[in-house]
């Protein structure tokens, strides 16, 4: 390629890149500064860095438990949702049973279904049942929403390890438990971490059926409590940007340190 | 395959079914498949058919929400809109994604900085993205209104999502902005699974840039493309967040999506009945349902036809 046209890509792609995370920094400019200053100049960069703005933000909002929900209905439903997801994957791909196919299908099959199918009913059975408006209930909730994507995610690792790998283990004496929890989840620990990983960021920005199932402002989630604070503070934009940040922060961190993962994650569904 | 006639194979014998450990396995999973994901569907199906009350017995109404629907003109408009964001969105992302996948290919130094900046926006959530671009597209002092004084063309400064003529396709601009970043890294991953010498035979045979990509690249990775358009297609079907914190569905329904009607008929609306926002989630269903099944169904005819 001439250097011409490699310049003019070049330049394509960083007007491309301006693009995409240009909201992002100008999002992260206005969380440290404040709203007078803010009004000045949208687009200015932060003369004086108002670092104060989090704590205030953090404490006056009720920031901290709309944090502290998201933190154990994700935490809890990641846990509950790799060791269901992990025994059935393991199941599939290690039994050769009549049904195997048809039973793998009816979960996988639930990957295409829209959200509004399920949701007035599990709002009325949560109702029945009193999960609704708790914290266990969206949980509960989450685990099943994100269970087929886990188990399809998992199935096709754990069916590419070598079957002689468990007939070595059987004969050693383990039982089909120790197989699972000793062979299997040890060699499948990298589709494992992806699946950890996608469900985190994916649950942590969930937000339909959070907005359904909870309405007490005590066990709002974060997203949750973001909408609210932006309703509250409708003209406080430096307050609601320095709201994004916290929101935002922790992705960014995952991304930080995962990123193959969770593009590999992201990717596999897509890629056959 | 296991189970060839002939009698009991050695490999069958180790491997006889411990029906036991299955149903153990399986157990978990499928408890919350059936209380959580196939009885809510049927109950929804159920619900369809009756007018659901709280604190009252569920009465049956037959067919009467299904012909409440048929005449509701804010449904079909619902519907309109969300067809139209499920159609134009695949075809936009995909091929902003592939142009950039292609030049990205060619070896631009920076190249893992670029894919990790550009898959930033799909790992937001939808709430984060929706009120940076209500920012983004603020009368006064919006980026969107700004970048267009600065060029000259004031004319076209606009409240973009305040007026009704514009604010699907702003909304539609913004899930494009969000998801091009993806697929491009997906179809960079499916270009550099292919075989170099292809692509350098392409290159030998000097068809030009365009004459590459549509001739070589585009055919050999169809399926990736064809499972990203599903996809997106998929994604679009569902959209509520992004329409929520952004228009709740306005101005005058021209955002509103299947998704945020259903929502405002069950939950916002002081019909308290939950029978009909359900009549709105059986037929959605089954719209979605037919759509992706007759998107698969169509691709696999054409790539058949074509080998």
């Amino acid at each position: 390629m001439n250097t011409a046209v490699r310049w003019l890509v070049l330049a394509l792609l960083a007007l491309y890149t301006a693009f995409a995370a240009g909201p992002f920094l100008w999002v992260a400019t206005m969380s440290v500064r404040t709203t007078t200053e803010i009004s000045l100049d949208h687009y200015a960069w932060p003369t004086v860095w108002h670092w104060d703005k989090f704590p205030a933000a953090w404490f006056n909002s009720n920031y901290n438990t709309y944090f502290g929900n998201s933190l154990i209905v994700v935490l809890c439903a990641v846990a509950l949702l790799t060791v269901t997801g992990a025994m059935a994957a393991h199941c599939f791909a290690r039994y050769r049973f009549r049904a195997n196919r048809l039973l793998y299908f009816v979960i996988f099959s639930a990957i295409i279904f829209p959200p509004q199918i399920t949701i007035i009913a599990l709002f009325q059975i949560l109702v029945q049942y009193g999960l609704y408006n708790s914290l266990p209930g969206l949980i509960a909730v989450y685990v099943a929403i994100q269970l087929p994507l886990t188990v399809y995610i998992l199935e096709s690792f754990f069916a590419r390890i070598p079957g002689d790998l468990f007939d070595a283990a059987r004969i050693d004496g383990y039982s089909e438990w120790q197989i699972f929890w000793k062979v299997s989840l040890p060699v499948a620990l990298p589709a494992i971490a992806t699946t950890v990983i996608l469900n985190t960021i994916l649950l942590w920005n969930e937000f339909l059926y959070a907005v359904v199932l909870i309405t007490d402002d005590a066990k709002r989630t974060l997203p949750l409590g973001i909408q609210r604070f932006m309703g509250d503070q409708l003209e406080d934009v430096g307050m609601i940007a320095t709201g994004l940040m916290i929101a935002i922060i922790p992705v960014v961190l995952i991304y930080a340190f995962f990123s193959e993962k969770l593009i590999q994650g992201m990717t596999a569904g897509a890629v056959k | 395959m296991t189970g060839a006639p002939g009698g009991v194979s050695v490999r069958a014998g180790i491997e006889r079914q411990p029906w036991g450990a299955i149903g153990a396995f399986l157990l978990p999973a499928f408890t919350v498949y059936v209380a959580l994901t196939a009885y809510p569907v049927l109950r929804t199906f159920y619900n369809s058919f009756h007018r659901v009350l709280p604190r009252k017995g569920d009465e049956l109404v037959g067919l009467a929400n299904y012909a409440e629907l048929a005449r509701d003109e804010l449904f079909w408009r619902a519907v309109r809109n969300t067809i139209l964001w499920a159609c134009a969105s695949p075809l936009a992302e995909v091929t902003i994604a592939l142009l950039l996948a292609v030049a990205l290919y060619s070896r631009i130094p920076g190249m893992r900085f670029f894919r990790i900046a550009w898959f930033t926006p799909v790992l937001m959530s939808y709430i984060v993205v929706g009120i940076i671009w209500v920012w983004i597209y603020n009368y006064d002092w919006g980026a969107a209104n700004a970048l267009l004084r600065a060029l000259g063309l004031e004319g076209f400064a606009r409240a973009w999502l305040g007026d009704p003529k514009v604010a699907l396709p702003a909304l539609i601009f913004i899930t494009t902005w969000m998801w091009a970043g993806f697929n491009m890294v997906v179809l960079l991953a499916a270009l550099h699974s292919l075989p170099g010498e292809v692509i350098e035979a392409a290159e030998l045979d000097n068809c030009g840039w365009a004459g590459k990509l549509w001739f070589v690249i585009i055919p050999l990775i169809k399926p990736t493309i064809l499972n990203l358009l599903v996809l997106s297609f998929i994604g679009k079907m569902k959209i509520f967040d992004l329409v929520w914190i952004t228009t709740k569905g306005g101005p005058l329904w021209s955002t509103e999506t299947v998704s945020t009607y259903l929502y405002k008929r069950a939950f916002e609306w002081t019909t308290f009945d939950l029978g009909y926002p359900s009549t709105i989630a059986t037929v959605w269903f089954a719209i979605v349902l037919t759509a992706v099944l007759g998107l698969t169904w169509l691709f696999r005819q054409r790539e058949r036809l074509e080998y």
